[in-house]
């Protein structure tokens, strides 16, 4: 993990402001890194063009140190991740998904790892234990966590739609819908829904995700939860 | 100019009596008026030997001669669709991302390995195109198709640009191309195997990046 | 944590989601005040509040269904969703619209139609694999890409039709010039040069509207009802073939359902 000065010297807006390398999105689909030799984490073969000059060095996802090597086993969480830096302007993409910026104060963001596109180096990445979501979604018991201050590039197939959680108005989502999620939340499945049909069919929501607390919840407008309908 | 944006998927082509236009085959999606769509033998124009060129080139992308009066619809495959004018330039371009174009433009092939040498050569094979790319010469528009919609990159020759080859879609301009590997590019960059290439262009002109490492 | 920068896209809550419209062009809010709709299943990707979701023939039901639901070869891919609150529908990514019809009505391919309210009633339409919806009402559907209206009279590629409202159902118009003539005949005979894929459109007259999408892929289909066998009902050939599992059958353990079909496995 890296820390800029910058980081230690200005204040948590400044800080975001001057985080080194800019995230912008050209167009929904294509995220644009503008970069002054520092450096951000990006999914393998995800760039799609660069101007000016670049190094590419492969990495390892589900976190640093060799705690996060021996998660990465038990998890089968495998995002390969590649480390970009350099001068110039960096293109990412992939598989014309949509691509949603998530600014990091120092909050925790869960995603699943297949739906992470770039992180600056500002931002941690480990794994967390999710229990009975990933199961049901087949993305293994184990997701990414992104924590720090920074901003990440999460990625949805269609335009995600950013849900609040509050006290007062807790939120059930299709599993298939789920993306990620970031805020002090907690999460318990479901299958509270009657099918009861006159063949006696199942199928639909028959289970779905309910959220508590104070945070964020981003769902995408399919159920598919692999992309490339690798379902 | 005859297309005219419906959507991002869609355009419109005005098709007026000798005017045609070419469009890949069953990109119509909708048409008013007597308008006929005929096959191309031969893919296009430029006769026998111009078709043979584009067979051994696996360019041969069926094409269809659109002729009459009225307007036609175009989509296909839900692709983006993105409308490029020429004005007496070249457009290098995969013919599979040719969803219509006006008959004023001159196609041909181009053998892409003449300006990267032997590493030329490769670029044809790992954007999975052949060696040869379809070139558009004239003054008219064309409607190219990208995998999730498409930005420009300016080339200028104090700026050279790096492009995935899966990601390139086309481009116009005084540019070279040349295939380069590049230092750690090697098993990260792209996907798979044989991929540790980038196309890399320079000199003066724009190069059009789909947002997908996804052939179409 | 009222405050992300950055954030791209807008956060929603229960207050600033819409009633009964797009949230964007992907995701379709319904409001329900102790109100009820259909809805395809699947669809459903979230929801605030208290909501229950009954299939298609369970009991309570029977007086909405004998109303606005007439097609019983789709009953198994319907649910009923009632209660209150705010829940959002979407449909793989797919452009999602709303209508609404005033004592009109309007075909649509069934597998484009998301969810209807009960005020109008669904019934199969006499061109296989579309959905008549008669009354007034609002009802969602999905295309692959945007939807685009056209007046007739217009031909239109059969794969990029979504449906028609008022105007005459269509008919099939075939471009006779291709196979006719000297090259025509060599391209019947010798297959050389092949079709250009554009001998056959539906062809539109009357006055109406036309509802086309912006590809000519169609969305994966829901698996169509088949029609009754009966002599002059078009269509009536039984259910197509290569489906490993005839819709409407009951479904046994360990079969995958929706995802099976919608998958094609």
């Amino acid at each position: 993990m890296r820390l800029h000065p910058q980081d230690l010297l200005a204040g948590p807006c400044a800080r975001y402001l001057h985080s080194v390398a800019m995230f912008r999105l050209q167009g929904s689909k294509v995220l644009a890194v503008d970069m002054t030799g520092d450096a951000v984490k990006a999914k393998n073969g995800s760039m799609v063009a660069y101007d000016g000059q670049m190094t590419f060095k492969k990495m390892s996802g589900g976190g640093e140190g060799i705690r996060g090597m021996v998660t990465r086993r038990i998890t089968g969480e495998q995002m390969t991740v590649m480390e970009v830096s350099g001068h110039g302007t960096c293109w990412f993409a992939d598989r014309a998904s949509e691509i949603n910026l998530v600014g990091l104060q120092g909050d925790k963001l869960y995603v699943e790892s297949s739906n992470l596109l770039a992180t600056d180096a500002g931002l941690r990445t480990g794994t967390s234990f999710t229990g009975l979501r990933g199961a049901s979604q087949g993305n293994g018991l184990f997701t990414t966590t992104v924590e720090g201050h920074g901003q990440a590039a999460i990625m949805s197939d269609g335009p995600a739609v950013v849900l609040r959680v509050s006290r007062q108005y807790p939120l059930t989502v299709d599993p298939g819908a789920y993306i990620a999620h970031q805020g002090n939340l907690s999460q318990s499945f479901q299958s509270g829904v009657t099918f009861r049909t006159f063949m006696g069919e199942g199928g639909g929501e028959a289970f779905q995700i309910r959220f508590e607390g104070d945070g964020l919840v981003y769902v995408q407008p399919s159920e598919r939860n692999t992309i490339a309908g690798d379902v | 100019m005859p297309f005219s944006e419906i959507n991002s998927k869609m355009v419109e082509a005005t098709v007026l009596p000798g005017q045609r236009l070419f469009s890949q085959r069953g990109a119509m999606l909708a048409y008013r008026g007597e308008v006929s769509f005929t096959p191309n033998l031969q893919g296009g124009q430029g006769g026998v030997m111009s078709m043979i060129g584009r067979r051994v080139a696996n360019e041969d992308t069926p094409l269809m001669t659109v002729e009459g009066s009225g307007t036609v619809l175009f989509g296909h495959g839900g692709h983006h669709v993105q409308i490029i004018n020429l004005t007496g330039d070249t457009l290098y371009v995969e013919a599979d991302r040719l969803l219509a174009f006006e008959g004023t433009l001159q196609q041909g092939t181009m053998f892409m390995g003449s300006q990267g040498g032997v590493m030329g050569m490769v670029r044809g094979q790992i954007s999975g195109q052949g060696l040869f790319t379809t070139t558009l010469k004239g003054h008219g528009s064309v409607a190219v198709m990208a995998h999730g919609g498409v930005f420009e990159v300016p080339v200028t020759p104090q700026r050279p640009v790096h492009v995935d080859p899966q990601a390139y879609v086309a481009h116009h301009g005084d540019v070279r191309n040349k295939l380069s590997t590049a230092l750690g590019w090697r098993d990260m960059v792209g996907r798979g195997s044989g991929e540790a290439f980038q196309l890399e262009l320079s000199g003066n002109g724009v190069v059009y990046v789909q947002a997908s490492e996804e052939k179409l | 944590m009222s405050h992300y920068p950055g954030a791209g896209p807008t956060v929603h809550d229960p207050m600033t989601l819409p009633s009964d419209d797009n949230v964007n062009n992907y995701t379709f809010c319904v409001e329900l005040k102790g109100s009820q709709w259909f809805l395809q299943k699947g669809k459903m990707i979230a929801y605030y509040g208290q909501m229950d979701f009954n299939g298609i023939g369970h009991g309570r039901l029977d007086g909405l269904i004998r109303t606005s639901f007439h097609s019983p070869l789709h009953a198994s891919d319907w649910v009923v969703a009632q209660g209150s609150g705010k829940m959002l529908l979407a449909d793989r990514a797919f452009d999602v619209n709303s209508y609404d019809l005033e004592d009109g009505n309007l075909t649509i391919r069934s597998g484009n139609l998301l969810a209807f309210q009960p005020s109008l009633a669904l019934k199969q339409s006499i061109v296989p694999g579309f959905l008549t919806l008669i009354g007034t009402g609002k009802f969602v559907a999905a295309s692959n890409g945007p939807v685009v209206f056209m007046e007739p009279p217009i031909r239109v590629d059969p794969q990029a039709l979504v449906g028609w409202a008022d105007c005459p159902s269509p008919c099939h118009h075939y471009d006779h010039g291709y196979m006719t003539g000297l090259m025509g005949g060599l391209r019947a005979m010798t297959g050389l040069g092949g079709a250009s894929g554009e001998e056959h459109q539906f062809e539109f007259v009357g006055a109406g509207t036309v509802l086309l999408q912006s590809t000519e892929v169609l969305m994966a289909e829901q698996a169509v009802g088949a029609t009754p066998q009966q002599a002059g009902v078009p269509g009536g050939h039984g259910a197509p073939t290569g489906h490993p599992q005839q819709p409407g059958a009951p479904r046994l353990p360990g079969q995958l359902g929706d995802l099976q079909r919608r998958f094609g496995l």
